[in-house]
């Protein structure tokens, strides 16, 4: 497990070695947080994608307990700072553990992974048809909204884009099906020990996933804003 | 060893509370009432009465006494403009970043005038425990943003307390009910005050070190109460006197007072009653009276309840949850006793909430176990609590990137990096803002702050900059320089609200103000009090019903004024305190005499004036 307390040093308080941890073993003391600790490592888990969420939830509450700024309020101002450091780092984990498809996002950006670059704007190859279809359909609403003569037009417009918004919102679990596939494959992986290029071609894959899913979530509040206005 | 309290600091009302023998309890006034009203008056001398004294010349000295200004903390001058409308702020012309307010012919900031509550609050605890009290933790709306937070903590500073934690209305109501009705599972507390309104929905649960109270979402309105109740009413009757004409009622400064005072009393005696009278002294000496039914009340005001009712579904929203999946719901705030408001609730829910304990109490209840919480060390509770507004950086075209999404448990934290995009550019710019909205034009500006850089080619510069909300839900900003590794400091100006050398000043100045002698404070709060019995009491012996009364009655009436006046002559502040009793027992028939007149119901033991 990754140490989650700077190695290599001593406890500040009384001086005693230690291998990580939020507390010091020997004095009990909190210790200043090691820079860029992951926080699947924060919680002393493993950087697996499945996680049982009430066990999660369990661990965060446990944490709570010891590292909030409530326990700090008579200490010095070090241990206030780094309570503060600390519960502020749990919180920030927990958030972003206990969804999964955070969790994926955060595995990605820990390890410089994610990328969204142009493609967040780029539609999918397959879903390009789609697409124009669809931004076509969006401009046919807006000219009948603001011309709005024919009722029974805007009807049947409306009816054609709450279908295609269904057919996207099954495209959308479709994507968090798939993402949930990459994932266990990933798990395995951990399991198996796999090396550096698997992982990174697995980081890659639920990268690609990640933006398709983030493209088409865009899609669909579009048309869910375009109908709310209609 | 010094006292740490729980102060509620209400728009209307404050109160502070005590935990002993491991139950809170509110710590009484000089008056006897735990509630303090949130009123503000100075004097030409520059000496500040506060609190039941303050109100009353809200009716005699109206320009030189402020209520309600909870509405101007953290808040600039362009935020209040509807405010003004409906409040008498006097806003100093030359208020910029922060709002300062003209009471008399002196300026105070919205902190400052807060400030004046506390301490008159700190010293009823003190006068109670007999021994100095320095430490508090004092509630906000759990929808107040950074500015109003910071304001509410200067205040605390100000009065000489050192805050050792703002807590969340509603979470602290939920804290009180926790430890009252041993409730557990999902709870949502609709927090309806005198000027703000909060919904919390939390999650209670039992583990091996104790209860967690852990807040799932919050939402709310800062400027939305019994204040908008009030001025509905008041614009309401004030049409219907413009409609029959009342000599010499100009409808402001007392007499916009008076009107007030007229519906507040209505709107109260509403949530007992189905009809009343609005019914105040006119100025040609007879008497203003309209009769009002709960069924017109409920029309005027339901637009404002149903306003509740939009950030309610809001953080149910963000907490993924459906009204009917509540195991409680708790009433929280003095405008939750309006039957409308309860039937709302009950209807939204669709199950019964709980109001089992004083809504207006409650509040400074669960601040006190907080403070108990935080002074003991004795833990088997804790608060999560959240961040009720998104904090974001202004980036490229006034686009706003969030960084902490609103609902996240404090304390949270975001880090970002930044570097530059010419040579030898030696500032970086950074604009912090909090809010929903994707253009920094609409959400609220916290802060500006120029990150400084040595010179060197484009891009070499590596800054990780720290955007961290505390338990308070206070931002703090640190910076690090990532090839030095060496701590940056970063001057933060906030856009609303004081920086630290203003404070520091205004604590230098404040010090006149804490050595005011105590004797002296009581004193001129006496007389402002026989002040106001007096006015009264000549004002319901123009009034036909004296004619009812005994002469010996009316003997004992002239006699008690007499002494009254003589005393207030003196300087013995108990004196006065004695005489004004009497003079509010000899006057106490006549007051019901009114009552009953006015309301049909026999109402004893009044004093004249609440008639």
């Amino acid at each position: 497990m990754t140490a989650i307390t700077k190695k290599g040093t001593v406890c500040w308080r009384c001086h005693a070695p230690h291998s990580g941890g939020h507390f010091c073993a020997a004095c009990g003391k909190i210790q200043p947080l090691a820079r860029g600790t992951d926080y699947f490592a924060f919680f002393g888990l493993p950087q697996k994608l499945w996680l049982d969420c009430a066990e999660l939830e369990k661990l965060f509450h446990q944490l709570s307990w010891k590292l909030h700024p409530d326990n700090f309020v008579r200490a010095g101002e070090y241990e206030r700072e780094l309570s503060l450091e600390r519960s502020s780092q749990l919180n920030d984990a927990y958030r972003a553990l206990r969804d999964p498809v955070a969790r994926v996002e955060y595995l990605l950006a820990h390890a410089g992974m994610r990328k969204e670059g142009a493609a967040k704007q780029q539609a999918p190859p397959e879903l390009l048809e789609e697409v124009f279809e669809l931004n076509e359909s969006l401009d046919e609403l807006r000219t009948a909204r603001a011309s709005s003569t024919d009722d029974s037009h805007l009807a049947s417009l409306k009816q054609h884009l709450e279908a295609e918004e269904r057919k996207l919102e099954t495209k959308l679990r479709e994507v968090d099906e798939e993402l949930k596939r990459i994932a266990t494959e990933w798990d395995a992986a951990f399991d198996a020990g796999a090396d550096q290029s698997q992982r990174k071609a697995l980081m890659s894959r639920m990268n690609d996933v990640l933006n398709r899913r983030s493209y088409i979530r865009n899609l669909v509040a579009n048309v869910q804003k375009e109908l709310a206005e209609a | 060893m010094a006292r740490t309290v729980g102060i509620d600091l209400g728009t209307t009302y404050s109160l502070v509370a005590y935990v002993a023998d491991g139950l809170p309890r509110v710590i009484p006034g000089p008056y006897g009432s735990p509630l303090c009203p949130s009123v503000v008056s100075v004097d030409a001398d520059g000496s500040v009465v506060v609190g039941e004294p303050a109100r009353r010349r809200l009716l005699t000295q109206s320009d030189r006494t402020i209520y309600s200004a909870k509405r101007l903390m953290g808040r600039g001058v362009a935020d209040v403009q509807d405010e003004l409308k409906l409040f008498p702020f006097r806003i100093d012309p030359d208020s910029q970043h922060v709002i300062r307010v003209r009471l008399g012919d002196r300026v105070f900031t919205a902190p400052e005038i807060s400030a004046f509550i506390l301490r008159e609050l700190k010293s009823w605890a003190e006068d109670f425990f007999k021994e100095p009290v320095e430490r508090a933790v004092i509630t906000v709306p759990a929808y107040f943003n950074d500015a109003q937070r910071q304001a509410t903590k200067d205040a605390g500073r100000l009065a000489g307390l050192e805050v050792l934690r703002l807590v969340n209305e509603p979470t602290a109501a939920a804290l009180a009910y926790g430890l009252h009705e041993k409730q557990r599972g999902l709870v949502a507390v609709y927090d309806f005050g005198g000027g703000t309104f909060d919904i919390s929905v939390l999650k209670l649960v039992s583990t091996g070190e104790g209860d967690i109270y852990q807040v799932l979402s919050t939402n709310g309105d800062t400027h939305l109460g019994g204040d908008d109740i009030d001025n509905v009413l008041r614009a309401a009757e004030w049409e219907e006197i413009q409609k029959i004409g009342l000599n010499g009622f100009s409808g402001l400064g007392e007499h916009a007072q008076m009107l007030r005072e007229a519906v507040i009393a209505a709107k109260h005696e509403l949530s007992l009653v189905d009809k009343t009278f609005v019914k105040f002294p006119a100025p040609d000496g007879g008497w203003y009276k309209r009769e009002i039914t709960r069924e017109e009340f409920e029309r005027a005001i339901a637009p404002i309840i149903e306003r509740t009712i939009g950030p309610v579904k809001l953080a149910l929203a963000d907490a993924h949850l459906k009204p009917a999946q509540m195991d409680e719901v708790v009433l929280v705030g003095g405008s939750t006793r309006i039957p409308l408001v309860r039937r709302r609730v009950e209807e939204f829910f669709t199950r019964k909430p709980h109001f089992e304990l004083n809504p207006d109490e409650v509040v400074a209840l669960g601040a006190a176990v907080q403070a108990d919480i935080l002074e003991s060390g004795v833990k088997n509770m804790l608060l999560l609590d959240v961040t009720p507004l998104s904090l974001g950086i202004e980036t490229m075209g006034g686009v706003i990137a969030k960084i902490i999404p609103r609902n996240s448990t404090i304390p949270a934290s975001a880090q970002e990096l930044y570097t530059t995009g010419v040579d030898n550019q030696t500032g970086i710019d950074i604009h912090v803002l909090q809010g929903e909205r994707e253009l920094a034009k609409d959400c609220r500006s916290l802060a500006r702050f120029q990150l400084k850089i040595p010179p060197a080619p484009a891009g070499h510069a590596r800054v990780e900059v720290k955007f961290l909300i505390d338990a308070n839900g206070i931002l703090q900003v640190h910076a690090r320089d990532l090839h030095t590794a060496e701590a940056r400091s970063v001057e933060v100006q906030p856009s609303y609200g004081l920086n630290d050398a203003e404070v520091e000043k205004m604590l230098e100045d404040s010090i006149e103000f804490a050595e005011q002698d105590f004797s002296e404070r009581q004193l001129i709060e006496a007389r402002t009090e026989a002040e106001s019995i007096l006015l009264a009491t000549s004002k319901a012996l123009a009034d036909d019903m004296a004619a009812e009364l005994a002469a010996d009655e009316r003997r004992n009436i002239d006699a008690a004024i007499s002494l009254l006046r003589a005393a207030v002559l003196g300087s013995d502040y108990k004196l006065i305190r004695a005489r004004v009793d009497a003079l509010n027992q000899a006057t106490m028939h006549l007051a019901e005499l009114m009552m009953n007149r006015v309301l049909h119901v026999a109402v004893e033991g009044k004093r004249l004036e609440e008639v």
